[in-house]
């Protein structure tokens, strides 16, 4: 029986798993993925002060911390099912079961899918999918692709792909139906352009960052969107161009692209082909509750957060007894801010099961106070009104505690 | 437009799940009942948001605070020895 | 193993790799260690992995970290394993996912057997490779 069993050894799983060590709980982490490390291993970015955020180097540092405090992570196991037992969590893996008195649930997010015909192809993949292959197994996923879907994830992993030598045509909008009518509005997709515009070097995007909230100026913005796209770092992006189709027999060989007026609707006669050998969906991310959901944790449908949350308080706690959350299942937002969340949730583990030591509380606090801090801090935001959002769900939970 | 596929996995396509919905004004439970989108191998990993839209638009079933499409156990597919208690090497 | 990224402006040299051998389809590729199936047939310029079982559609990898169970094969005779969560080892035997029997024609729901004698009657006429039947 472990004290704490952590599912997930992304940003948010290991820095709490060192938070739960340095306290000296018994803990184990758990991952599917081969190696540990989460969706951070495949992040490269450089930050607005010149800096380079590198995934793997991040990594490193959290496995090496938790090297000093012997921390135990298994990878290669899949959970299928936990379920709350009268003292604690039984986890059901494909490596066998696992028990603990507290669990931390950190699966992270999934990615949130923009179909177009033909996206069954080999060839095209999730964004994700890219960055994994190129920064992590160092595989060029194709001789030249093209990204559908134009958001802030997009935008930061197409530049990783430029960084590795890797050809884009372009980043365009998917073809607009009923599941792709956000991502395929040119509107809806400049509003969220003009939030990364300080991370490019676009004067168009800068000049349109400084009017973000005059909905008159966007539209202007959107009517008069360069022919040929504005480029970041060199590569053309698209707001009024749609991919229509992906064409091929056994794997991608072309997609069809088309021109879209500033309401998304195609423009006849404007199909042209585009060869290319890989195409990569961005659709955005959703968190990855299943497990929550699975052991009956309470649920709040929060767009801001990016869909389906578990219910729980600042201090990552959930109204299962015993129950914890951290990282992107508690919302969208950078891998930043999952570490902390992490720490924060390590902390309240700590808490919960010491109630009566007298440092505890300061620190639970101190992390508290650093997740805001780093979320404050954060140079992308994946939603505007993430504050909102974590508002909603705390008081979700307060009034959850109330009623039962 | 509306021949692409949704669920990959049991290649449902976008006017399936209209027609459906629409003839039977129903849940995205029923949908994946009807249709089996949703309830291939990923087991809605991939396709869940997209049904979520695709039924608000079409009945209006704005998502509430529970899941549309209830999450069962096992979360991933597993075989009868994993089930049994062996462990995979 | 054309598809190497190995140097990065970045991240830097791919250096000290060890080569080790697996076959795909009967095909032998190279890989290094610490591949996953599926990087390191991407590495060799494979992208199928599998046929949907039932439409016979071209499937490769798509979310790359287990979620879609789109990039599954056979490994060693074990089926449904997610190639890009599993490490390739050396000798490994992979096989791509195949078609499976489809016993009915499925267009006209009023056309499918009722009782088991309408099945055997159905099964008559079906192909001689349908072993389900």
């Amino acid at each position: 029986m472990y004290d704490v069993v952590i599912i997930g050894a992304g940003p948010a799983g290991l820095s709490a798993a060192i938070a739960c060590r340095e306290w000296d709980l018994h803990v184990i982490v758990i991952d599917e993925f081969p190696k540990p490390g989460g969706r951070l291993l495949g992040q490269l970015h450089q930050e607005p002060s010149g800096e380079w955020w590198n995934g793997i180097e991040e990594t490193k540092n959290l496995l090496d911390k938790a090297k000093e405090y012997n921390t135990e992570i298994q990878c290669g196991t899949s959970v299928h099912n936990v379920e709350k037992t009268s003292n604690g969590f039984s986890v059901h893996t494909n490596k066998g079961m696992f028990y603990g008195e507290n669990l931390l649930i950190a699966s992270g997010a999934a990615e949130t899918a923009a179909p177009i015909p033909g996206w069954t192809l080999p060839g095209v993949m999730s964004i994700g999918a890219a960055q994994v292959m190129t920064n992590v197994h160092r595989v060029r996923v194709g001789k030249k692709g093209i990204v559908a879907g134009v958001n802030v994830l997009s935008a930061a992993i197409a530049r990783e792909l430029q960084i590795a030598g890797v050809e884009l045509h372009s980043m365009a909008l998917p073809a607009a139906n009923s599941v792709t009518k956000n991502e395929s509005d040119p509107k809806k997709v400049m509003d969220g352009l003009v939030r990364i515009a300080h991370l490019a070097p676009s004067p168009f995007l800068r000049f349109g960052s400084k009017f973000a909230k005059a909905a008159w100026v966007r539209d202007i913005a959107v009517k008069f969107y360069p022919k040929g796209g504005v480029k970041m770092w060199g590569m053309p992006i698209h707001i009024r161009k749609a991919i229509v189709s992906i064409n091929g027999t056994e794997q991608v060989e072309s997609v069809t692209i088309c021109n879209v007026t500033p309401d998304g609707e195609p423009v006849p006669g404007s199909e042209k082909t585009v060869e290319v050998d890989f195409v990569c969906i961005a659709g955005g991310l959703y968190p990855l509750a299943e497990l929550a959901s699975v052991i009956g944790c309470p649920f709040q449908y929060i767009e801001e957060l990016g869909g389906h949350i578990p219910v729980h308080n600042e201090q990552m706690e959930t109204p299962v007894n015993g129950m914890f959350v951290a990282g992107n299942i508690t919302g969208i937002e950078s891998a930043k801010v999952a570490r902390a969340q992490g720490k924060l949730a390590g902390l309240s583990i700590v808490k919960h099961r010491i109630k009566d030591l007298a440092d505890i509380n300061d620190k639970v606090h101190e992390a508290l106070n650093e997740v805001k801090e780093t979320r404050e801090k954060a140079s992308i935001q994946f939603h505007p009104g993430i504050n909102e959002g974590r508002e909603k769900v705390n008081k979700a939970f307060n009034d959850y505690q109330q009623t039962t | 437009m509306d021949k692409v596929i949704i669920c990959r996995c049991e290649e449902v396509t976008l006017e399936d799940i209209k027609n459906t919905a629409e003839k039977h004004h129903c849940s995205a439970r029923e949908v994946k009942l009807r249709k089996r989108a949703g309830m291939g191998y990923c087991g809605g990993r991939t396709c869940r948001p997209a049904l979520d839209t695709v039924l608000q638009e079409v009945t209006g079933e704005v998502p509430g605070d529970d899941m549309p499409l209830k999450v069962q156990p096992p979360v991933r597919p597993v075989t009868l020895s994993v089930l049994g208690g062996q462990k995979q090497s | 193993m054309n598809n190497r990224i190995l140097d990065h402006p970045v991240l830097g040299k791919l250096s000290d790799q060890t080569e080790i051998e697996f076959t795909f389809d009967g095909k032998t590729y190279k890989a290094y260690e610490g591949d996953t199936i599926a990087s390191a047939l991407l590495a060799n310029g494979v992208r199928k992995l599998r046929v949907h079982e039932e439409s016979k559609t071209p499937r490769g990898i798509y979310c790359n970290i287990g979620h879609c169970f789109e990039c599954r094969v056979t490994v060693d005779e074990a089926a449904g394993v997610r190639a890009c969560l599993t490490e390739v080892k050396a000798a490994m035997v992979i096989e791509s996912g195949k078609a499976e029997p489809v016993p009915f024609d499925q267009s006209n729901p009023d056309d499918m057997p009722r009782t088991y004698a309408e099945f055997n009657e159905k099964a008559k006429g079906s192909k001689e490779d349908d072993s389900h039947v």
